[in-house]
């Protein structure tokens, strides 16, 4: 091959010198000495990685439009210390390699200031490893799962979380399957991965015994016959309750195949796929989630007596082209409006590290739509630790059980499950973070 | 022209300067660059693994991410489990594969055209989802695969990518001057002679099976190291690491190098890491809608591929050795 007459060796020697100037004339950082990556005189830029398009993508892919609208109203409204807010979003398919991908784009090509609301623990873990935001000092806020791991600040000293673990739903439900259905069979569908194996430990912590547990591999919800096997393991154990701790895709797919098949059990849906409007943008009829519960840390979507839903929605009127206000734009939203308060918080002189530090002494004094108080401290970096119980209505809403918000916490540990006595403070005025 | 000859010892010298040449450049650029130039390490491996199968032994491989993904799995298991340095994960990445492929390989010497293409596909589509069977292969989410941050001595400054680049490019360097070794050698000229023509290669007294199968296994190794070095640059090893698309995009750099020949493995390598790059910055003129971001480079790549197969079906490598030799002939003609 490399046959080396002087031709050749030419050659060679002229491709290897012109790459190496084309690659050596891209800019590596034009940037001076005091300014952070991401942050100019006029711009912060922000960057996400989740699922738009593929399989697990309904519902999640509406989540950035979301973020980016509260962020144009807050650009609108003078911005974070004169400086715009933009984010850059990268399609992952919820996919760990494209995650890893993606995410190095960001922070290598589009030099964002930090990553905002990752989706996934798979994606998370995977980024973790691979790119590694925290040894590079990239804060990483707000990332989408509950996965319990995240709180480990030794391994992931710049991720913070806004969910509440896992392990912290699963035990609170829990509580609740045995409060009412301790005579019931009980059936339970879960992601086999970390998000499901997280689930898992929070159930057996909170003791609660399944009649049938059946696992799905991520992704499988798509293919053709496989939720008609969830549904046959279920109903041929005979159970009665069926907790559904998978992602909105998987979730749609067991209760639609469920209707098919007329398996028609008690459901319990997770939080993470129990949004009703993508489940019934999946083919779900409304009445299929009739009589079933869900739960949530936030406020329920139709609630318009809540001052932050009546702001996000007309935030979504009038920044996301009227998009179907659910779960996801409420979440998304909600995001946003923290990352805000976060940026606000430390300071002019805004860096990667004021940002951690910002959030660390001030994160548990933010505002935000979440019915518990958020937990950030220098030693913790996970918000939210409760949910309320809710039952789907005939249009697929969820409403609160008994008509207010009875919030229940813990902690991802050992530590009993309690109602909260937690009333949120007032909203800043107009929604806008001092 | 004058000719330099080519001798063992004067292969090794080129590939020291090119060593260096790249040890320079990996200094120079950023660290998006180096990353891409590991992944370009990693498909010039990969891409010589099929250019030796298909090019040098007349097999085809429609599954070849199967074996990357056999030597990616190897190296995180024997990475995760036994805690060997990285140096003997990328060797057991290699024999694992090699030894996969030497049991695919006596099933393929049986096997020609269409039959052995369908059977490699089938292996890539079915391989990569034995993953969701045994838990110790971590389901679908994988297994992490971390080969540590870089030595201290090198300095504060010196990043993972780096780092990853380092190991990818001295793995790709030692891969390519032994693979160039091996076709120079009997072994090379036996799986020529029986591409070009299986009987007279049997009349020379060529085991044709036994000659396959070792192109096979050899091919497979290379395909080993190649999913180890891929699994390092994405510190994790999954089903989705492997999808069917990478096999793809493997036989369409090979097509791209030109498939008979080598030397073209660069320009393979370099559009696969190339077209991703391209097609971004398409799709931002498009205005970043995720249909046209997420099946623009797949688009890309399938339409490269028919071209050069209309075009220039040797690859461009072999095209310009031609007209050139066509030019010469008209020049000592005249």
């Amino acid at each position: 091959m490399f046959g080396l007459n002087r031709g050749r060796l030419l050659v060679a020697t002229a491709v290897l010198a012109t790459s190496g100037l084309t690659l050596s004339a891209m800019p590596a950082q034009a940037l001076s000495p005091h300014q952070e990556v991401g942050v100019s005189s006029t711009e912060i830029k922000l960057g996400v990685t989740l699922p738009m398009t593929g399989t697990a993508s309904p519902g999640y892919n509406k989540v950035p439009s979301a973020m980016k609208a509260y962020f144009d109203y807050v650009n609108a409204n003078g911005g974070v210390g004169g400086k715009k807010i933009t984010l850059v979003v990268k399609d992952d398919q919820y996919v760990p390699t494209l995650a890893v991908a993606k995410t190095n784009e960001l922070i290598l090509k589009d030099k964002v200031f930090a990553l905002l609301a990752p989706l996934g623990t798979a994606n998370n873990k995977a980024v973790a490893a691979a790119v590694n935001p925290g040894r590079r000092g990239v804060p990483v806020l707000f990332v989408n799962t509950g996965y319990s791991g995240f709180a480990n600040k030794k391994l992931f000293p710049t991720t913070f979380s806004l969910l509440p673990s896992y392990i912290v739903e699963a035990k609170i439900m829990a509580q609740y399957l045995k409060e009412n259905f301790s005579d019931k069979k009980i059936g339970l569908l879960y992601q086999d991965d970390d998000f499901g194996d997280d689930a898992l430990a929070g159930f057996k912590q909170a003791g609660l015994n399944f009649a049938v547990k059946v696992p799905y591999a991520s992704g499988s919800q798509g293919v053709a016959g496989v939720p008609a096997t969830w549904i046959t393991k279920l109903s041929a154990a005979g159970a009665e309750v069926v907790v559904l701790f998978g992602v909105s895709s998987a979730t749609g797919a067991a209760l639609a195949t469920a209707a098919g098949m007329k398996f028609a059990p008690k459901w319990v849906l997770g939080s993470v796929g129990g949004d009703a409007t993508t489940i019934k943008a999946l083919g779900v009829p409304a009445g299929v989630l009739y009589n079933a519960t869900g739960a949530s840390f936030l406020p329920a979507t139709t609630d318009t007596t809540d001052e932050y839903i009546k702001l996000f929605q007309d935030i979504n009127t009038n920044y996301n082209k009227g998009a179907v206000f659910d779960n996801n734009v409420l979440v998304g939203m909600n995001t946003a409006f923290v990352t805000v308060q976060a940026l606000k918080a430390a300071g002019p002189n805004l860096t990667r590290k004021s940002l951690i530090t910002a959030i660390e002494k001030k994160g548990a004094t933010f505002a935000s739509a979440g019915l518990t108080p958020l937990m950030f401290s220098a030693t913790s970096h996970v918000g939210y630790a409760g949910y309320w119980f809710g039952t789907y209505g005939p249009t697929g809403d969820l409403k609160p059980n008994g008509g207010t918000y009875t919030m229940y916490t813990t902690d991802s540990a050992a530590g009993a499950v309690v109602k909260s006595t937690y009333s949120r403070p007032a909203m800043p005025a107009k929604g806008l973070p001092n | 022209m004058p000719r330099i000859k080519s001798t063992n010892f004067t292969r090794l010298l080129f590939f020291i300067v090119l060593g260096v040449a790249l040890f320079l450049l990996g200094n120079r650029v950023d660290e998006l660059r180096v990353y891409q130039g590991a992944t370009l390490a990693m498909y010039v491996i990969a891409i010589s693994s099929i250019i030796l199968l298909t090019g040098y032994s007349g097999q085809v491989s429609l599954g070849h991410g199967a074996m990357l993904a056999i030597g990616g799995y190897a190296a995180a298991l024997s990475h995760e489990h036994l805690g060997l340095p990285i140096w003997i994960c990328f060797s057991i990445a290699v024999l694992a594969a090699a030894a996969a492929g030497a049991v695919l390989g006596t099933a393929a010497a049986r096997l020609s055209g269409p039959y052995l293409a369908g059977t490699t596909l089938a292996l890539a589509v079915g391989l990569p989802s034995i993953a969701n069977q045994f838990p110790i292969l971590g389901g679908e989410q994988g297994l992490l695969f971390d080969v540590g941050a870089p030595p201290a001595r090198l300095g504060a400054d010196f990043t993972q990518y780096k780092w990853y680049f380092w190991i990818a490019a001295l793995a790709a360097l030692i891969a390519i001057w032994w693979l160039q070794n091996i076709l120079r050698s009997r072994y090379g000229r036996t799986w020529r002679a029986v591409r070009g023509n299986e009987v007279a290669a049997e009349l020379a007294g060529i085991h044709i099976g036994k000659s396959k199968t070792l192109a096979f296994t050899v091919s497979s190794g290379l395909a080993g190291l190649a999913g180890g070095v891929l699994a390092m640059t994405i510190s994790t090893v999954s089903p989705s690491a492997f999808p069917l698309s990478l096999s793809f995009s493997l036989l369409t750099g090979a097509v791209l190098a030109g498939v008979s020949t080598l030397s073209g493995v660069i320009i393979g390598a370099l559009t696969l890491v190339a077209t991703p790059e391209i097609a971004d910055a398409i799709s931002r003129r498009l205005g970043n809608s995720e249909n046209v971001t997420t099946n623009l480079p797949g688009l890309l790549v399938s339409a490269l591929l028919i071209l050069v197969v209309l075009l220039v079906p040797n690859g461009p490598v072999e095209q310009w050795r031609k007209f050139r030799a066509r030019s010469l002939h008209e020049v000592t003609h005249r």
